[in-house]
């Protein structure tokens, strides 16, 4: 793995952002993509920030090498990182939102600003909600109900563009463009399998009982949708103001 | 059918070229029939090559009939001038015509073959005294090499006026330089070279010959095609979208009118479904950890 393997997503994202010479944050590090992404692109320096202790070793696996001087992994709760005020040009937050309950959007929000330097640049990409009729939702549901019952919260929300929108006018954000950048999305085999990975997650914290006949329809899922193409992923790109 | 200008040749040819190998596997009146059938779908291009068994012969008769309406590509894999000379001749008499429209040096997968080809008495020697004998008109490669290879021979060789290479979204969804046919295309077109497609309707390799025996393959292209017409219809929009000027038919009669159909009917693909097509590809055999996201 090396920053030469970057998801068309993210390629798409970034094209038109200035990131060669920037201080970047990405919100949400999960497994490196849009780290590798900005590093690819010449960012001066990345804080990719995670609150899963597994991401941040993954991250530093997968693009740390060679980057030593430019890749800084964080492992800090996004609602109140360690970043200085004012620090950053370009803040990232791809596939962030659809993980973060509704509740935890703006003090999020919130802190991105407060790290982001005036007039820098924010680019959030996520996912439009599925179809109605999409087989996925099926996997979905019953990932956020696992998570209900242990955590006391979603797995995941999808968000309209709009609402992300409204959240981070709020802090000042005015959105300069809006782009899709999949459609469909491809839900193939191998990702259906990373959420059945999540329940069974879930299922693993639970008695037996409960925790078997989860991890056993999520399997059943996975095996009857096989794979979809169904709803679309979008980009915003905002800029704070002065 | 659409079509598109072949680089700087001042051949329009249509997005779809037709790959006359198909013709190969089928008796004379199947092959006379297959022709009609491409013909009367627009195509203007047909490429063929010495080595696809008997389709030069078999194209020879409808190529001769309607000599004013198809523009033709033949190849070489000879590197030295002797037999590159000799083969120019051998395909003008078995094809039967007086000129070939575009002579392509074929299959250039080393650095020291473009050497030899380069040389003096080189395959290009016997190419250029062609040219001038009025044998062909103009000058082409294939490669599903290097492409630092390929950037290299168009580096070299002047006059080069097509280059045929792989583009699939296998390929596409793959960053390292090995596979960057997307440089050669992007440097293709700032140079007014124009650029033929293979490969776009590969899914994959056939599996090992002791799962799946030689004989044993439905279809006889050297990787397996996609074959519903979904699949032939996207992977053929996602080539025409790429930017190539024309885009060969794969070498199986059986999926001929299948693509036929989806380039006569194609309307493009914008760029969000090219990525979604590309991201799908890349993980089914990614090496990244399982991911949730795209
Ligand atoms: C789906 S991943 C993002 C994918 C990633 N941006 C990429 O390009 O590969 C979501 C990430 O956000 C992290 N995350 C979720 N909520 C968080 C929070 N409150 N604070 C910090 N990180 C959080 C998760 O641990 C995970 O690493």
């Amino acid at each position: 793995m090396s920053v030469d393997d970057v998801p068309e997503t993210v390629t798409a994202a970034l094209a038109d952002q200035q990131v060669e010479g920037r201080v970047c944050l990405e919100a949400g590090a999960g497994v490196g993509n849009t780290t590798a992404g900005l590093l690819a692109a010449g960012a001066e320096r990345v804080y990719a920030v995670t609150n899963d202790a597994d991401h941040a070793v993954t991250v530093r696996e997968r693009v740390g090498d060679g980057n030593a001087d430019r890749l800084v992994v964080i492992e800090a709760d996004l609602r109140a990182t360690p970043l200085a005020t004012d620090g950053v040009d370009l803040v990232t937050a791809h596939g962030l939102c659809n993980v973060l309950p509704p509740v935890e959007l703006d003090p999020i929000a919130a802190e991105l600003t407060r790290v982001a330097k005036p007039d820098s640049r924010l680019v959030v990409d996520d996912y439009g909600v599925p179809p109605s009729g999409a087989a996925v939702n099926r996997l979905f549901t019953l990932e956020n109900a696992a998570a209900r019952v242990v955590d006391g919260r979603p797995a995941l929300t999808f968000y309209p563009p709009a609402v992300l929108a409204a959240v981070f006018a709020e802090h000042g954000w005015t959105v300069e463009r809006k782009k899709t950048l999949l459609d469909p999305v491809p839900w193939t085999g191998a990702h259906l399998d990373a959420h059945a990975e999540v329940v069974r997650g879930y299922a693993d914290r639970l008695p037996d009982v409960v925790g078997e006949p989860l991890t056993a329809m999520a399997e059943d899922l996975v095996a009857a949708i096989g794979s979809e193409r169904t709803g679309t992923m979008y980009n915003l790109a905002f800029r704070l103001a002065d | 059918m659409e079509t598109r200008a072949l680089g700087d040749t001042g051949q329009e040819s249509t997005v779809l070229t037709f790959g006359s190998i198909a013709l190969n596997w089928l008796e004379q009146e199947g092959a006379n029939q297959l022709v009609e059938l491409v013909l009367d779908h627009g195509v203007n291009h047909f490429d063929v090559a010495p080595t696809y068994g008997d389709a030069e012969l078999k194209l020879g008769p409808k190529l001769r009939q309607y000599r004013d309406d198809i523009f033709l590509s033949c190849k070489t894999q000879k590197r030295e001038y002797e037999g590159a000379a000799r083969k120019i001749d051998r395909s003008l008499d078995r094809l039967g015509i007086d000129t070939i429209d575009l002579y392509q040096i074929h299959g250039l997968e080393y650095e020291d073959e473009l050497d030899t080809i380069t040389a003096d008495g080189g395959a290009l020697d016997a190419i250029h005294e062609a040219k001038a004998a009025g044998k062909i008109d103009h000058i082409g490669l294939t490669s599903h090499g290097n492409p630092e290879l390929i950037l290299d021979a168009i580096d070299r060789i002047d006059d080069l006026e097509t280059v045929m290479f792989p583009l699939n979204p296998v390929v596409a969804g793959k960053n390292d330089g090995e596979y960057d046919y997307e440089a050669v295309l992007e440097r293709c077109e700032s140079e007014g070279i124009g650029t033929l497609g293979i490969k776009a309707f590969a899914k994959g390799s056939w599996p090992p010959t002791d799962e799946l025996a030689e004989a044993d393959r439905p279809y006889a292209n050297w990787y397996e095609p996609v074959d519903t017409p979904e699949t032939v219809r996207e992977r053929f929009d996602f080539a025409a979208a790429q930017g190539l000027d024309t885009v060969v038919s794969p070498g199986d009669p059986k999926l001929v009118a299948m693509v036929l159909d989806a380039a006569s009917r194609s309307e493009g693909m914008d760029e969000a479904r090219q990525r979604a097509v590309i991201e799908e590809a890349r993980h089914d055999d990614s090496p990244v950890p399982e991911q949730l996201h795209h």
